[in-house]
């Protein structure tokens, strides 16, 4: 049966790195290749073993599709392509085919120059690696070969973020990476057309989850800097240039004018340049009010926000800085996991004194989410990863129920196969058609099949059904015909004729639904069968029954020869 | 959206000062019943639409974070366990020391019984149900029974209401009353005495050992009210002597009793509030747990308003409230949908004493710990 198979690439339940394999329709895809960032060693990354146990990964793998830049979906992508080895093509939008290659950098750097650690990629892997990218646009098909076609939609959750489509024939799969159904101050909702998909596969950290609302985490957010800053302290905001920190500026923006406050806040120099350049490049990809204020002013031009200079550290008095984001293994990551005593270098340690608040604003889907994208895309079946399939029978029921499709909830590193039931278009020649229509009988109901005969011919991706004659015509081959023979032998007294003649009877009386013909040349005939008796002039009473028949009535040939073996009726 | 100078804008950015914490979630369909199942978990349930869902929800764990409620970011509901109804879920009740709670409908002639589940499977399975003797367009009214033994006390009007073992389905008790008045509530005070409120504000008080029941009619009741009732009590173990019984109309009217003495109720006041009979339903008062002699009130708009019953007096004007939550009314759904939600239910935290949880019909469903003005700064 035609299947598609999808394996989540990791152990039990681990949840943190998404890397997934689907193989359809004899292609095979490897849908984000991340970085888990719990792990130091070599856990971290996937285990290509089940592709391949040795070697590179090029010849088993026809496309790699990167959904956004976050590292836990591209972290490890340098890693495969560059030290197990794929020379294929990465597919992934170009916003993030530009950020990509930052936070890659960014992070070998912590790794490998902070912390020493030697069995990771290089700068200049990174760079090879990106060079086998090939960017997408948005609803935009892409023949990745004459089979395989990709199509990417719009995700939200991050700044380029996409969710794919991949078509094989008449069989499709869409892989939704991290999406958000609905629209923040500066990217928009997930969309998808009624692609009808075979099979739609989705993230499910968060399907058990329902989200407190947007404007409740901004109010703690708000609160918190404004109790501190109203104390006289200081607030360091760590957040990504090009994720959250336009929202959170506008945000505190507009706060500061409403309640007249005097506090500076700062942003990175360095950071605002590079987010004004890739927010310039990607405007299409935010929403509809970031554009207007965009042709109105720079991303980061605002009243009350100002460029850092490292000299204002020291400064007494409130203020509020955005440093950027933590990778792992920084002193900020550090202190945003709670810890209190930092080892600086030169064995000296400080105490962390400061207070931590932990917020997030990441958008992800939650169970409502899920249930809305399945409503806009109606798949056949549905896929859910990351989540535990005991505390998520509940969310299964209700989407089996609801929709009637399939749901399956595989445990990492397990394989599933949906059966999937791809329609096989067919040409059928006008010839056949009207021979068919021709045999008679009722008129044919549109909703009962009719079983037909024919040949069918596949050549250059078509399909024909043809009549047998011209197939053979078309071909050039010269048609052969079966015919089988059988010889029964009888004791009968009677003259040859007379045998005939009773075989003759003896045949009607039993075959009542065939046509029986007794031709005066001395032959009967039942549908393609000829018998025909004769005797040796030794012994006139030992008759030999000559049957013949061609190979469609081999049934009844072999029936009728059994039948006269038992001898006639007297 | 930027914060623009528009009222609920305005309402979210004062909320930084009125409330401690402030939890908005949106349910996918809207609940009449916010039921404790446990310390930190209730369930909610569906009525629109003839099928529902049960949800037990986990609360945001950035509530319990306590010193270190800085480094948690939880602050998302986790639907713990999820189940079916065939009917739209009147009322929900949770049965004390199990995970059973029991539900009745708006379009069944028996009330289901269901098992929570454990930590081994996340759906929530029916297990048995009580016959009743009739349907009620509004549900059968249930409470939980307080004895070791898992009984539910359940009627739609007077002369049905009885107290049935979940277990055997065996009645244990009968009230012996020929009055096909309505049943608005009832409560058990302790693991004998309980209370019924008719729809007609009458209030009908029992003793499971003894077949007769006293009934308090209201002294000058006006037709065409609903009433509802809350019951304050020290435990569950209490005697009537320590317990209160508010009683509310639709109109706003309140009648504060105590139970020594529930002829005359020791308090009657007006609460300014809009009566609108379509509503009746959602009437709701409720005693603070912790916090003396507080109660909260909604079910006219998409307000819960919280009194200080201790300054109130039979005479003198409409009693103001210490707090109202209006966060409902200020919710995106409310600005585009085309009539003003209605709060359905709330519900007091059982150990916070400023956290209350309310619903509304929107689907709206939100968790918050307000500032007193006077005793918080």
């Amino acid at each position: 049966m035609p299947d598609i198979k999808v394996t989540p690439l990791g152990a039990g339940q681990d949840v943190g790195r998404s890397c997934i394999l689907v193989s359809i329709g004899g292609k095979n895809i490897m849908l984000d290749c991340g970085m888990h960032m719990g792990y130091n060693d070599d856990r971290r990354f996937p285990d290509f073993s089940y592709i391949t146990q040795n070697g590179r990964l090029t010849e088993f793998l026809d496309c790699v599709i990167i959904s956004h830049f976050h590292l836990d979906h591209c972290g490890a992508l340098p890693y495969m392509s560059e030290m197990v080895g794929y020379d294929g093509p990465i597919y992934m939008t170009h916003p993030t085919k530009a950020i990509c290659p930052i936070l890659l950098e960014d992070f070998r750097k912590i790794t490998v120059d902070k912390k020493g650690e030697t069995n990771f990629f290089t700068s200049q892997m990174i760079k090879d690696c990106m060079k086998k990218v090939v960017p997408l646009n948005l609803h935009q098909t892409v023949q990745v070969d004459e089979e395989l076609e990709i199509k990417a939609y719009y995700a939200g959750h991050v700044l380029g973020a996409a969710m794919v489509q991949i078509k094989v024939g008449s069989e499709s799969v869409v892989y939704t990476g991290d999406y958000n159904m609905t629209p923040d101050r500066h990217l928009g909702a997930a969309w998808i057309d009624k692609c009808r998909p075979d099979l739609l596969i989705s993230e499910s950290t968060y399907a058990t989850t329902i989200r407190d609302s947007k404007r409740c985490r901004e109010r703690d957010f708000l609160k918190k800097v404004h109790e501190t800053v109203e104390r006289g302290g200081k607030v360091l905001i760590p957040v990504f240039a090009l994720g959250r920190a336009q929202e959170l500026c506008i945000l505190l923006e507009t706060f500061w004018e409403r309640m007249n406050l005097k506090a500076p806040i700062y942003f990175s120099t360095g950071l605002t340049e590079k987010a004004n350049h890739y927010y310039k490049l990607f405007i299409t990809w935010t929403n509809q009010k970031i554009r207007k204020t965009f042709v109105q002013r720079n991303m980061f031009e605002f009243k009350h926000i100002k460029a850092f200079d490292r000299s204002y550290a020291d400064n007494p008095g409130p203020m509020v800085i955005m440093p950027g984001y933590c990778v792992q293994g920084t002193v900020g990551h550090k202190i945003l996991n709670g810890q209190k005593k930092l080892e600086m270098e030169g064995r000296a340690t400080l105490d962390v004194k400061l207070q931590v608040e932990y917020m997030s604003f990441s958008a992800h889907a939650d169970a409502k989410g899920i249930m809305q994208l399945i409503r806009m895309a109606e798949p056949r079946n549905m896929l859910l990863v990351h989540g535990e399939a005991k505390k998520m029978e509940f969310l299964k029921d209700k989407i089996e129920q609801e929709f009637s499709i399939s749901c399956y909830m595989p445990a990492n590193g397990e394989t599933t196969s949906i059966v999937t039931n791809p329609s096989v278009p067919v040409d059928i020649s006008l010839n056949l058609l009207k021979r068919e229509m021709a045999l008679g009988g009722p008129l044919p109901d549109a909703k009962r099949p009719r079983t037909m005969h024919g040949t069918l011919i596949m050549k250059d991706n078509s399909l024909r059904l043809v009549s047998p004659e011209q197939a053979l015509k078309e071909l050039g081959l010269s048609e052969h015909q079966l015919r089988f023979t059988c010889r029964v032998q009888l004791h009968d007294p009677h003259s040859d004729n007379d045998t005939l003649g009773r075989i003759y009877t003896h045949l009607k009386s039993v075959l009542k639904t065939y046509s029986i013909q007794h031709v005066p040349d001395g032959t009967v005939i039942v549908e393609s069968i000829v018998i025909k008796v004769t005797s040796s002039a030794e012994e006139p009473n030992l008759k030999v029954i000559l049957l013949s028949w061609s190979y469609q009535d081999e049934e009844l040939g072999s029936f009728l020869s059994t039948l006269l073996k038992k001898g006639l009726p007297s | 959206m930027d914060i623009s100078s528009d009222e609920s804008d305005d309402w979210f950015i004062e909320s930084l000062n009125t409330y401690k914490d402030l939890h908005v979630f949106q349910l996918e369909h809207p609940t009449k019943v916010i039921e404790w199942t446990g310390d930190k978990n209730i369930c909610v349930a569906g009525y629109t639409g003839s099928r529902s869902e049960i949800l037990e929800l986990l609360l945001p764990l950035k509530l319990y974070a306590g010193e270190n409620q800085g480094l948690c970011a939880e602050r998302d509901f986790k639907v713990q366990h999820g189940g079916f109804s065939e009917e739209p879920i009147e009322s929900l009740i949770h049965i004390s020391g199990t995970r059973c709670v029991v539900t009745s409908g708006s379009s069944s002639s028996t009330l289901q019984i269901w098992d929570i589940g454990g930590d081994d499977s996340d759906v929530i399975k029916r297990t048995g149900v009580i016959n009743l003797k009739s349907t009620s367009v509004k549900g059968c009214k249930i409470a939980p029974g307080l004895t070791d033994e898992p009984a539910v006390l359940h009627g739609s009007c007077i002369s049905e209401v009885q107290l049935t073992e979940i277990a055997t389905g065996r009645v244990l008790y009968t009230v012996a009353k020929e009055s096909s008045d309505s049943v608005s509530g009832l409560q058990f005070v302790n693991a004998c005495v309980f209370l019924i409120c008719a729809s007609d504000g009458t209030l009908f008080m029992g003793d499971t050992r003894d077949p007769s029941t006293c009934h308090y009619p209201l002294e000058d009741s006006k037709s065409g009210l609903h009433w509802a009732f809350g019951l304050r009590s020290d435990s569950s173990q209490s005697e009537p002597s320590g317990c209160t019984v508010a009683r509310l109309s639709s109109s706003g009217h309140m009648l504060l009793s105590d139970l020594r003495n529930l002829q005359s109720p020791f308090c009657q006041t007006q609460l300014n509030v809009q009566h609108d009979a379509s509503k009746n339903d959602f009437l709701n008062v409720s005693w603070a747990p912790v916090l003396d002699r507080c109660l909260s009130v909604s079910g006219f708009d998409g307000t819960v308003h919280i009194y200080n019953t201790i300054n109130w007096s039979t005479e003198g004007q409409s009693p103001q409230p210490v707090f109202s939550h209006r966060g409902h009314e200020m919710s995106d759904e409310a600005k585009y949908s085309g009539s003003p939600p209605v709060v359905t239910t709330h519900s007091w935290h059982q150990s916070r004493p400023k956290t209350l949880l309310s619903a509304a019909t929107d689907g709206s469903l939100h968790v918050w710990d307000w500032v007193d003005k006077i005793t918080d700064r």
